[in-house]
This record gives C-alpha cells, structure tokens and sequence, in this order.
C-alpha cells in the first residue's frame, strides 16, 4: 500500500477553483513550493487552507511546526472545515522548545542540531508518504543556522519530498537574506506563492501572486484575497466598479451578477449607487454601480477608489454614448483591469465590436463582450473575462 | 501603532459609544466606503452599510460646497424609529452613530465631536506600511 502511495503523481489542489483550473488542476505532485513574503503576511493562512485541502480531498498531509504544539496546529487546521484529521501528522517541534517531553512518533528533540531537525522531517516523509507537505517555517532555520547549512539540509528534504511523491510547501519570511540568495531559495523551487498585504486606513487587504519557474510556467499578477472561518480562502474583489453612460443597464448588470441588490433609483434613474456582492467559482466580489450623468459624477468619485477591476457598460445601439463612455474610462488608470459590457445586444441597430473599439480607443487586450442584462445573457462570463483580466492569466 | 493595536483602540472607543444611553449602534468608516470597525447589529450589512454611508457623507458635503454653507460638519437621517449620525473623522474616516428616536442629538454632537478627533488622532498613529514594501501591487 505504502508504495503505491508513493508512487502517487498527479496534482495537489490549492483548494481555490479559479487558480487550480488555471494551475491544471493544482501544483504538481511531487513539486517544491514557497510560500514566500517579505513582510508580515497571512502565509500561515494559506499554508494552513493548502493542509485542509489535501485532507478534504483524502490525502495525508505532514505539517512540521515550529511555533505550535501539534495539537494547537491541527486544531487551528480545522478552522478550515471538517476534514478527516486522521490523514494529519503533525511533527512536533514545540515540545523541546518547552523542555517536555512529546508524545507523537515524530518529535525533535534538539533544535541545536540542524541535521537532526531535517533527519526527523525526512524520516516523517519516507514513513508516512504524505501527498503535501508543510514546512513551517525556513525562517525559523534562518534565524539559527548558517545558510549554507539550511540550504544544504534543505536539498536533501527536496529529494526525499520528490522520492517519495509529495509536493513539499516551505513557508518563508525573508528577514536576513539578500535579494541574491532569494534568487537561489526561490530557483531550488517548482513554485513560488508570494504574500503581500497592504493597509489603509486599518483595512487590510492581501494578495497573492503564483509563480511556476519552469520554462513558460504559469506567472499570476496580485490576486486579492480573504479568508473566513470554516470558508478557507477565497478570490476576493473588494471593489468592483459598474461604470458607463447614463441608462446602459449599469443597474440591471449588477442585479444580473448578484441576485439581488441594493439600488437607489428615482424614476428608473440611479441617483446614488446600486450594491450587490457576488459569490461564484470561488469569488467573491463587491459590486458597486455607480449613476451614469453626469450631474452625479460627485458620488462616482466618491467609489472610484482603490478598484480592483471594471465594467464599463454601454448601450450598444446608441453610437451618441461613446464619447461619455470614452470619458469615463479615461478616469481611472490604463492599469486598471477592465471589461466592457456592450449591452442590449438584442437591439437590432448593435453597434459591432469593431466600432466599439475604435470609438473608445480601447487596446487589443480590452475585452468586448455582448451583453443582454435584462435576462442575464452574458453577464456571468464577463466576471469570469474580468476576474482573469485581474489575475494576469 | 500596528493594525491590530489601531483596531483595539477603535474598537475600545465604539464601545464607550455604545455606552451612551442615547447611542444603539456605531461605525468608523472610511470615506471611500470601506468598513473599518464597527458595533452595529448582526442583521446589518456592514460593507452595504459602509458603501451607503459614504455616499450620503458625500452628498452632503457636496450640498455644502455648493449652496455655500460653509465647511461639512454632520449629516442627519431621521427615521421614525431612530437617527443616524455621520461626521467626519479626520480624512480618511467617518463616523456614523446610530441614536434612539427621542435622543438629545446636542449631547450626542458634543461627545461625537471629541471621539471624532480621537479616531482621527489613531488612525494618523497607525504605521503606513512601508513604501518600498508594497511593491507593483494594483
């Protein structure tokens, strides 16, 4: 049994549909992975996510902590849903740090010994034959070790990771290294996953970016993202903008993406902003519409803020629009990922793609689609069009 | 200050809010409409709630400008069951309060006005993270 096991390739899902369907399926198995930041960030979160993953989907994971004890680490791994914790073997390195005594079959006893930490890690993976493995963290190491040590230690870990089938997860803050020796800890990976997060205001905000090293591998911008209890991980887009001339069905492709919403409207007419949140293949978003006249562009100031993508609507029969539309689209940065909606295509005067284009000076990466959003036709794509324009894949 | 120490103090002060007989609910917002702390109740949607409020700030901020009355001080909403408040709280954030129906707003605006400041005061305390740190993000 236990070599069939470890003769087990394939893919590990990272539990987040939209990038396992853009990753193949998941990271490959056996791979290295780093989960890597430069500053404080929510790795931990996603490590953690990535662990109950695998036991969702029946797989033995490894988690080797340095900062909690193994009861205290499976107990937070099952924040993340119910999962069968059986297939969870923690290695316990907390307990000499507290000079008692572990219980489990994996335990460190001297975190002097740099060869006797990788050793029993190695030892875990040859035993066990765990499809995901977690390392946290290298920094721990980092802190205690010199370099060429841990990188030498850590090879052997790598290879046995790969022998025996598993896709190896380092979790890593840089504190002490230069930007030359991340090169080399990220260069001895498959994949790198990277952790920002910024705040303003005391609202934080994170994001993650996947890079696969390997020749013409996948590479992701910053996605943002959140995480809830029991929920785990998921795509979030705290602000997505409705934008577009007046009486487009900016309104109609909120309510269209979210079910229901919050509009206020006076006589058919959006005088402040409609409100909806949308939760689909693993995204969340919040949709904000803004009113198209001008008379209101107060209150579209007011949202056009720290955006995370957009949708500019347009009535696609009414050529006298265009130059509103152009306008508003020249409000906001040419980074700014972006779909346009060219609704009412049902209308038979429908302007074509091409006329589009040229009339909002739109470049070649600029999605069109057509929309009907008064039955929904189209609507659901564009998230998805506008979710990869924001995940740069 | 660091986020989470910033989110203690905010939240220590919404909760001497609430200690007002006058106050039922509270929230710090920030002005583009993004919730930062809030004690309002469960059935409430705060990021609705933080959109709504941003929106009614601007307009009358806009009001002002435009018919001449001087700088924003607060806007009022009265329901028949209850008021809401919105100040400002220095230029990030927002403070909205909710009041009992028959609540003295004059008391209310007076203590409004010092915890204002005070949010404003900890918000500028709180550590911006690091130029150089957010790198190439969106």
């Amino acid at each position: 049994m236990a070599e069939a096991a470890a003769l087990t390739t394939g893919r590990v899902k990272t539990g987040i549909q939209l990038i396992d369907e853009r990753l193949g399926g998941g990271f490959d198995r056996p791979s290295t992975l780093l989960f890597f930041s430069r500053t404080p960030t929510e790795k931990r979160v996603f490590a953690e996510h990535f662990t109950a993953t695998g036991l969702r989907e029946g797989e033995r994971c490894l988690y080797v902590d340095f900062y909690r004890a193994p009861q205290l680490a499976a107990r937070e791994i099952s924040r993340y849903g119910s999962a069968d914790q059986d297939n969870l073997v923690v290695v316990d390195a907390t307990s000499a740090q507290l000079l008692i005594e572990g219980d489990g079959k994996y335990v460190i006893r001297n975190l002097d010994d740099l060869k006797e930490i990788a050793a029993t890690i190695r030892r875990a993976i040859q035993e066990t034959r765990p499809a995901r493995v977690v390392i946290d963290s290298l920094e721990f190491l980092a802190d205690r070790f010199p370099r060429e040590a841990i990188l030498s230690e850590w090879r052997k870990i790598i290879e046995t990771g790969q022998s025996c089938g598993a896709a190896v997860a380092f979790l890593f803050i840089n504190w002490t290294y230069g930007e030359e020796e991340i090169q080399q800890v990220q260069g001895l990976c498959d994949y790198v996953v990277e952790f920002q997060s910024r705040v303003r205001a005391g609202v934080i905000q994170n994001f993650l970016r996947i890079a696969d090293q390997r020749e013409g591998g996948l590479h992701t911008a910053w996605i943002p993202y959140t995480f809830r209890d029991m929920a785990g991980l998921s795509i979030y887009f705290p602000r997505i903008l409705v934008i577009g001339p007046g009486d487009a069905g900016k309104s109609t492709v909120v309510r269209a993406l979210c079910g229901k919403s919050l509009s206020i409207d006076k006589m058919g007419t959006t005088v402040a902003f409609d409100y909806g949140n949308v939760d689909m293949s693993g995204i969340e978003a919040e949709v904000i519409g803004t009113p198209g006249q001008e008379r209101f562009e107060f209150l579209f100031r007011i949202f056009a803020q720290e955006i995370t993508g957009l949708f500019l609507v347009l009535d696609g029969s009414r050529p006298e629009d265009l130059p509103r539309a152009r306008h508003l689209l020249g409000l906001f940065s040419p980074d700014t990922p972006r779909v346009v909606l060219a609704n009412k295509a049902d209308l038979p005067q429908a302007l074509s793609e091409t006329e589009i284009r040229e009339a909002l000076g739109l470049d070649a990466t600029t999605p069109v689609l057509r929309t009907i959003a008064t039955d929904g036709t189209g609507v659901r794509e564009a998230m998805l069009v506008l979710a990869e324009q924001i995940m740069g894949v | 200050m660091d986020t989470p120490e910033v989110h203690a103090r905010l939240a220590r002060i919404l909760e001497e809010m609430r200690g007002l007989p006058e106050v039922t609910a509270s929230a710090i917002v920030r002005r583009d409409g993004v919730i930062i702390e809030h004690r309002l109740p469960t059935q409430v949607d705060t990021r609705k709630f933080a959109a709504m409020t941003a929106a009614i700030v601007g307009t009358g901020e806009m009001s002002t400008t435009e018919l001449g009355l001087g700088g924003f001080d607060q806007v009022l909403v009265y329901g028949s069951d209850g008021v809401m408040l919105a100040t400002g709280a220095g230029e990030e954030a927002l403070l909205v309060t909710l009041l009992r129906k028959d609540a003295n707003i004059g008391l209310v605006l007076l203590t409004g006005g010092r915890v204002a400041q005070e949010i404003e005061e900890c918000l500028r305390a709180a550590v911006p993270q690091s130029k150089e740190v957010a790198y190439a993000l969106p």
